[in-house]
């Protein structure tokens, strides 16, 4: 079942989602949208459950080397 | 007598070219021919690049007389993913109907590095619209049609680099370039049969291919065997001032492993656990050829939410990269039903949450690192299932229905891993064993590969074609 908080969170994007492009949506698009969101919301609440440090910075990739630089 | 040039290996193939047997002319019409003929079959070619071939083909055989052979690419045919652009007015439509006439004024560098060894392009193969962007769910997801495995007519070919697969798998191509954002090498090189490398992430420069994920993208060759993986992977490897993200980390494939090299392999159990019974079966045989040439121990990572981590941060980047075809409204022309919708959902992800993702990924690395600095590769099954019907709505790792953690970790810390085949599994259809290394670590996962397929011969099965 799903969580209460994840529930609405869903709902909230969702009313995003239409908000910006609702116009372009048929009702099953729309409700696939809001299936996809809750894929989405379930995996960035796993994300949220894990604790970091301060200091756990991002991995991103490498920047170019400036050439002639120091 | 001459042999036939189709499922060769490329150092026999290269042999038979540098030596005059056989002309790059005469193999560019080959491959081409076959094309024509069998490509239709599989779904598996976007735009044949007939006159480029032949011109780079008389290139080639005129430098070859002249005693200029430049090396093992030189003179063989290659197709490259329909996401690759190719300058010359041929088409680069990433897959997608509402780009089949998308053009561009460069060759993307691996296409240039491929020229630069003598290579001879024969076609752009067939892909999942947008590489899988979109969010497909099941095979159709392509405006050339469901890629088709040669191994069976009712049998997807896998994605997104579906037709550089089936292309190979089929002798359409001696060997073909694709790319994988989570799985779109290894994963149709399972279905099909064949040999793919995904290379280190920055080992290969991406200017001018199609960008899904800038933090994930790798572009990698598919082949007969990991040795023709290493000699192309050669070829395309190094920096490019084009692409910032290129390093400058060369890469020279050994002509010749050690025949008593020894490797130490871990197998990350809930990888294999996560497979059907038949592909499980097919790698726990190939672990007693993997003991012939080394040690295997079971290890373990932290517990993670490593598909989260990488399925987050693939959507956030999706879109983004695609952010012109979401707010064009183009995405109504995808072929998908699925792919028309699920990148507006993608808007939504919040920016914390998908920094959360790129700080769980330091993570991920941190701890791919540790574990794989105290061997040579972990070993998994390429695929966890043989490939699906062509009506199926499939289980995915990134659709979030089935679990991949070498996939969602090796892509999350830009790992390089290579899949071979390893038998035959449900409905007489190939199954995959795949070698994951330390980031940089191409050259031991290679040896490793190499060693396998000497000891097997699963890469000299073919499927019957015409």
């Amino acid at each position: 079942m799903t969580h209460p908080e994840a529930a609405s969170e869903v709902d909230l994007l969702f009313a995003l989602v239409r908000a910006r492009y609702g116009h372009r949506l048929t009702p099953e698009e729309l409700e696939g949208v809001r299936t996809s969101l809750a894929g989405i919301v379930d995996g960035v609440r796993a994300l949220r459950a894990v604790p970091l440090e301060n200091a756990d910075g991002p991995l991103l990739p490498p920047l170019p080397d400036a050439p002639g630089a120091p | 007598m001459t042999p036939s040039p189709v499922f060769l290996p490329l150092r026999e193939l290269a042999a038979l070219v540098r030596t005059r047997r056989v002309s790059p002319v005469a193999l560019a019409e080959e491959f081409l021919e076959r094309l024509e003929r069998f490509g239709p079959r599989y779904n598996a070619v976007v735009t044949l690049t007939r006159d480029r071939a032949l011109a780079e083909a008389r290139r080639a055989e005129a430098e070859i007389a002249a005693g200029g052979w430049r090396g093992p690419l030189h003179g063989i045919p290659y197709g490259a993913k329909d996401l690759l652009a190719t300058a010359g007015g041929i088409p680069t439509s990433w897959g997608a109907a509402p780009l089949r006439a998308q053009t561009f004024d460069v060759d993307a560098t691996v296409i240039g590095r491929l020229q630069a060894a003598g290579a001879v392009l024969v076609a752009k193969l067939a892909m999942v619209e947008l590489a899988g962007g979109g969010g497909y769910r099941q095979p159709r997801a392509s405006f050339t049609g469901p890629g088709r495995s040669p191994w069976h007519e009712d049998a997807w070919s896998g994605g997104s680099s579906s037709g550089s697969a089936s292309a190979v798998a089929a002798g359409l191509v001696p060997f073909a370039l694709g790319s994988e954002t989570w799985g779109s090498i290894v994963s149709p090189a399972a279905n099909c049969g064949v040999s793919g490398l995904r290379p280190t992430l920055g080992r290969i420069s991406r200017h001018g291919a199609m960008a899904l994920s800038w933090s994930l993208d790798k572009i990698g060759p598919l082949g007969l065997t990991a040795d023709d993986c290493g000699l192309v992977l050669e070829a395309i490897a190094g920096p490019d001032p084009l692409d910032p993200s290129a390093q400058d980390r060369p890469f020279r494939h050994e002509a010749k492993d050690p025949l008593d090299r020894r490797f130490r392999f871990g197998v990350l159990r809930a990888a294999v656990d996560a497979a059907d019974a038949d592909v499980r079966a097919r790698f726990e045989e190939a672990t007693e050829v993997l003991r012939t040439i080394g040690t295997l121990e079971d290890v373990t990572l932290p517990s993670l939410p490593y598909d989260a981590i990488t399925r987050t941060i693939l959507f956030a980047e999706a879109a983004s990269a695609l952010e012109g075809l979401v707010e064009s409204g183009a995405l109504a022309g995808l072929t998908a039903p699925e792919d028309r919708y699920t990148l507006y959902a993608r808007d939504a992800i919040l920016a914390k949450d998908y920094l959360k993702a790129l700080r769980l990924r330091a993570v991920v690395a941190r701890e791919a690192d540790r574990l794989l600095a105290g061997l040579d590769a972990v070993v998994a099954p390429g695929r966890f299932a043989v490939a699906g019907r062509l009506d199926e709505t499939f289980r995915s790792a990134f659709g979030g229905t089935v679990v991949d953690p070498t996939g969602a970790i090796g892509n999350a810390a830009g790992l390089p891993a290579v899949a071979v085949p390893d038998g035959f599994g449900e409905r007489g259809l190939p199954t995959s064993l795949q070698f994951m290394g330390r980031a940089w670590g191409e050259g031991t996962i290679l040896a490793a590969a190499r060693a396998y397929q000497a000891r097997t011969d699963w890469h000299r099965r073919h499927p019957a074609v015409g």
